[in-house]
């Protein structure tokens, strides 16, 4: 019963953030200054095309009624159809692009967290001496510096200059491409995850389970990993969870850099030709996605930790 | 908020750590003002290595890539330093006040806070300059201040919960001061030490999403950005490397320095707190 409460409101908040944001995009759209016929169409096009195409987007009708006809169409899934590609259905497309940004987001969570709480695990443990501290500080140093300023750069060293991966752009890029942007992307969320995890493991650190732990004649790495790490798993999802945002705007950047197909590119295409439906259903299907991921990530944290669970 | 978390300036005296910004201010000013422009083309010197008389080389068309960078690191300081002002001077008093009223009111802002900090950006900045037919720096820095004020509400927030119940809050509203009073004249200097801390890393931000926003293609039109500068750099790739590696490091030294000019509010400050 508890359960099913939270799941529902749960919902319903995440139901409420992504209204919220459709609402800001359909806005944003209509009622700031410009006409979005003429955005859509130019300077050069006749009035009686522009009164067609606002016709066609129903952009001619009530601001209320066109807003009950897109949360219509957010219910249903019909978001009408692509301007530029007539025939295309928006949400089409939007579905087409999925896949690839998917993939290479959810490859960086992982490569992301598992990179950092190893790195965590290594500053926490014994192994380094007085070396430890340079996890730290390290993690500090990559956490402050800009996806931006270092993926660049990378790719030029490693795929200009050494030729160990696919160049930006490159068709056959496959695998390889998407493991190497992927790893771009979890450099900074490992850095961040790093840094949580060694203050969650020194939280935990003179707890007395770890030393029963140790006395029953277990080593460093397993009081580590099998009995410290279950108790801080809470701040590490959290970290991921606030990290998210972050990661969307790299995907775009990145997907950018290496020319991959995925929402960032079909959003900035949307964008740069005035492509409305699309972008609409690029933005919100991007939020919905983001806001499931979020909760995903609570979920998870609550089923691993009994305290969050109130 | 240990030296030990944040090594980077640590050992610096707080006076020093404004240092780099003003370098990285003053070589951008004294660039800016000198005849180079960061505009005008030279079809000959495209993609031309750096040389005595252009230190960074020449970028796309021939642009003079150090008036390019100089330029646009103080464009995007500016741009940074408002919007992280404007967080700030919503943000403050906001938490400060949630804080002090207590009940529905916390919360609501406490969830204000999670979902606008959590939310991408970049989305909203999308959402918001596809609206626009060319966007400027005005309506770039509209769209990150929609989403500054968070941190800076929450820290707020979070100190104030510690200081509302100190006996100087409390003898100032038994005396009957207004709880406008109260948080702007009462709470909101105690809280300064605390929050301006941020100011740094929010201004930081804002350079590194301008700089992604422009790289991307939703620049302030002018071109005049270290986005601009990457993307240059990113399409010249195989042929004029120091485009791409003068872009990057300008992103890098411009958000570091802003970043470490930021720690100047750290201690000292907080040190000692003001009680009127």
């Amino acid at each position: 019963m508890r359960v099913a409460r939270v799941v529902v409101a749960r919902l319903l908040e995440a139901a409420l953030v992504v209204l919220l944001l459709a609402t800001a995009v359909f806005l944003a759209l209509r009622i700031l200054p410009g006409d979005p016929a003429a955005l859509v169409l130019g300077d050069q096009a006749s009035e009686a095309e522009r009164a067609a195409l606002r016709g066609k987007l129903h952009l001619d009708e009530p601001l209320w009624l066109q807003y009950v006809r897109f949360v219509r169409g957010l219910v249903t899934l019909d978001l009408g159809e692509s301007v530029r590609r007539p025939g295309t259905a928006a949400l089409d497309r939007v579905l087409d692009a999925v896949g690839p940004t998917a993939s290479l987001a959810t490859l960086a969570v992982f490569l992301g967290a598992a990179v950092g709480v190893s790195a965590a695990v290594l500053g926490a443990g014994p192994w380094l001496g007085e070396r430890r501290r340079w996890v730290d500080r390290i993690a500090t140093a990559i956490a402050a510096t800009p996806l931006l300023a270092f993926a660049p750069i990378l790719t030029f060293a490693l795929a200009a200059r050494l030729r160990v991966v696919p160049l930006p752009g490159d068709p056959d890029a496959g695998v390889a491409g998407l493991l190497f942007a992927s790893g771009l992307l979890a450099v900074p969320l490992a850095a961040h995850v790093a840094r949580v995890s060694r203050a969650a493991l020194d939280d935990v650190a003179r707890a007395q389970f770890l030393a029963v732990a140790r006395a029953k004649g277990g080593s460093h790495a397993r009081a580590l990993w099998l009995h410290a790490l279950p108790a801080s798993v809470g701040p590490i999802v959290t970290v991921v969870g606030t990290q998210l945002g972050a990661l969307l705007g790299g995907a775009v950047v990145l997907e950018r850099l290496f020319e991959r197909r995925g929402l960032g590119t079909l959003i900035l295409e949307a964008y740069a030709s005035r492509d409305l439906p699309v972008l609409e259903a690029a933005v919100v299907f991007s939020g919905a996605l983001f806001v499931a991921a979020q909760q995903l990530a609570a979920a998870v944290h609550a089923a691993v930790d009994p305290r969050v669970r109130r | 908020m240990t030296a030990r978390s944040h090594p980077l300036g640590a050992k610096l005296g707080p006076a020093l750590r404004v240092l780099p910004l003003v370098v990285v201010l003053g070589v951008s000013a004294v660039v800016a003002a000198s005849a180079r422009s960061p505009v005008i083309l030279e079809p000959e010197l495209s993609w031309a290595p750096p040389s005595a008389d252009r230190p960074l080389g020449s970028g796309e068309g021939g642009v003079d890539l150090l008036a390019l960078v100089a330029h646009a690191s103080l464009r995007a300081i500016v741009l940074a330093v408002c919007v992280a002002l404007a967080g700030f001077v919503v943000g403050c008093p906001l938490g400060a006040a949630a804080a002090l009223r207590r009940g529905r009111l916390e919360r609501a802002v406490v969830r204000a806070c999670d979902l606008v900090q959590a939310f991408p950006t970049f989305l909203l900045a999308l959402v918001v300059l596809s609206a626009v037919r060319s966007p400027s720096r005005v309506h770039l820095g509209i769209v990150f201040a929609l989403t500054a004020w968070a941190p800076f509400a929450r820290l707020a927030l979070a100190q104030t919960r510690v200081l509302r119940d100190q006996a100087f809050v409390e003898a100032a509203r038994a005396i009957g001061v207004g709880p406008a009073r109260v948080v702007v004249r009462h709470l909101v200097p105690n809280l300064l030490g605390v929050v301006a801390v941020q100011l740094g890393g929010s201004a930081a931000a804002v350079v590194v999403s301008e700089a992604a926003l422009s790289f991307v293609g939703f620049g302030a039109r002018d071109g005049v950005s270290l986005g601009a500068v990457l993307d240059q750099g990113v399409s010249a790739m195989l042929r004029a490397p120091h485009v791409l590696v003068v872009g990057a490091c300008a992103v890098f030294v411009t958000s570091v320095s802003l970043m470490v000019a930021g720690r100047v509010f750290d201690r000292g400050f907080a040190r000692a707190p003001r009680r009127n």
